[in-house]
């Protein structure tokens, strides 16, 4: 299925400088690895940071740099790693889940280097609703399977989303598949009502 | 003599036809790529907020991989700049990684794994590159410049306003002028 919402232009440009939280980067990069059509802009955005590299003023490097790269060329190499070709929600080292209703569990991607931020994946079944939301900050989401749909549309495996403070929405699951996000955000999210506020504190997002 | 010729050949070479030179082990095209690419990969990653040191390190290893990858370089693909700098860009994420955090994350733009790549993305990203080569021509050195600044400098709109004495309005609309002229390329592709 070709993804219908991308990333946009500064969001792509910022993780191909490199410039993106890891944990933000890695919901981008879930979403470019199902899409094509983001494959095909990032390479623009790489070669319009090739040539910002080459424009960058030079730093100094150690007297001796290039004498202790080429004692470093013939250094025993650490055997090339396999590439793991499972679907990313299968490489994602995560924690134990956290069920939080019936259908419905969170499940941290650990993330050490980068406190503030959450980065979990959130699986909610069929028909399971979630609660109304709002953020304390910017927010990143790629669906991995399955569908929901909030006030901004539908959003379905390969789709990517941001939201930010302004955003207050209440995701529901669409279609009879469990839906299944990688997501993260920077600070808290702040729920709508007590039942909600309870169920985010216990799930840590 | 033929040192002679050879220093005058290599005078005129692209960071291209180096490339292909490093990847028969030809160590002074090696050398020439070095002076030119090592200082500002550091440079690039001490604004991606890497100490001196770390990215004095990380910038040796990635002219190391440059060194030992030379050979899955094709320049038809891509141009060298683009090629060293993700190199560059990866060594930075695999460092974050290895040090802080385990993460199985294969970055779609990796340049290693060809077999990664479908056929149709290899021949997508070549005519991407020449045509990325076309978009950045109709950008004006201002606009690049106000593009340079924001996600290689990662300077606030503010600071760029100021560094190029330019109104803060006048940056903003520029970048979005900048990034919708891009966008017009982008969208010729897809």
């Amino acid at each position: 299925m070709t993804p219908a919402h991308h990333p946009s232009d500064d969001i792509l440009a910022a993780y191909a400088a490199g410039a993106l939280d890891p944990g933000f980067g890695l919901v981008v990069g879930a979403h470019i690895e199902m899409c094509a059509a983001c494959r095909r802009r990032l390479s623009a955005f790489e070669a319009a940071s090739g040539e910002a590299l080459a424009a960058l003023p030079a730093a100094a490097l150690a007297a001796d740099a290039f004498a202790q790269t080429l004692s470093r060329l013939d250094a025993i190499q650490a055997p090339a790693p396999v590439i793991d070709r499972r679907p990313l929600i299968e490489r994602l080292p995560l924690a134990k889940k956290k069920w939080i209703a019936p259908g419905v569990w969170v499940s941290a991607v650990m993330t050490p280097h980068a406190k503030d931020n959450r980065v979990y994946v959130l699986h909610v079944g069929p028909g399971k609703p979630t609660a109304r939301h709002t953020h304390a900050g910017a927010e990143f989401c790629t669906v991995l399977k399955g569908a929901y749909r909030d006030e901004l549309g539908l959003f379905q495996a390969g789709d990517f989303a941001a939201a930010d403070d302004a955003l207050e929405h209440q995701p529901k699951v669409a279609g009879d598949e469990a839906c299944v996000c990688l997501f993260a955000t920077e600070g808290r999210l702040k729920a709508k009502g007590a039942l909600g506020r309870l169920a985010f504190a216990y799930a840590d997002v | 003599m033929g040192n002679v010729v050879t220093m005058h050949c290599r005078q005129g070479m692209s960071d291209e036809d180096r490339l292909v030179a490093v990847a028969s082990g030809d160590r002074g095209a090696f050398r020439a790529l070095f002076e030119s690419f090592a200082p500002r990969v550091k440079s690039y990653l001490m604004r991606l907020g890497a100490v001196s040191a770390i990215a004095e390190d990380l910038a040796q290893d990635a002219m190391v991989q440059v060194w030992r990858k030379a050979g899955t370089y094709d320049p038809a693909r891509a141009r060298a700049s683009t090629w060293i700098f993700v190199i560059a860009r990866n060594a930075w994420i695999d460092r974050l990684r290895r040090e802080r955090v385990e993460l199985a994350y294969q970055a779609a733009s990796d340049p290693e794994p060809e077999a990664m790549e479908a056929p149709d993305d290899a021949v997508a990203r070549a005519q991407t590159e020449a045509q990325v080569a076309a978009a950045l021509g109709v950008l004006s050195e201002e606009q690049k410049q106000v593009i340079r600044l924001s996600f290689f400098e990662d300077k606030p709109h503010s600071e760029i306003a100021e560094t190029l004495a330019l109104p803060l309005g006048t940056v903003k609309s520029r970048l979005r002028l900048a990034l919708m002229k891009l966008r017009a390329h982008w969208e010729g592709l897809a």
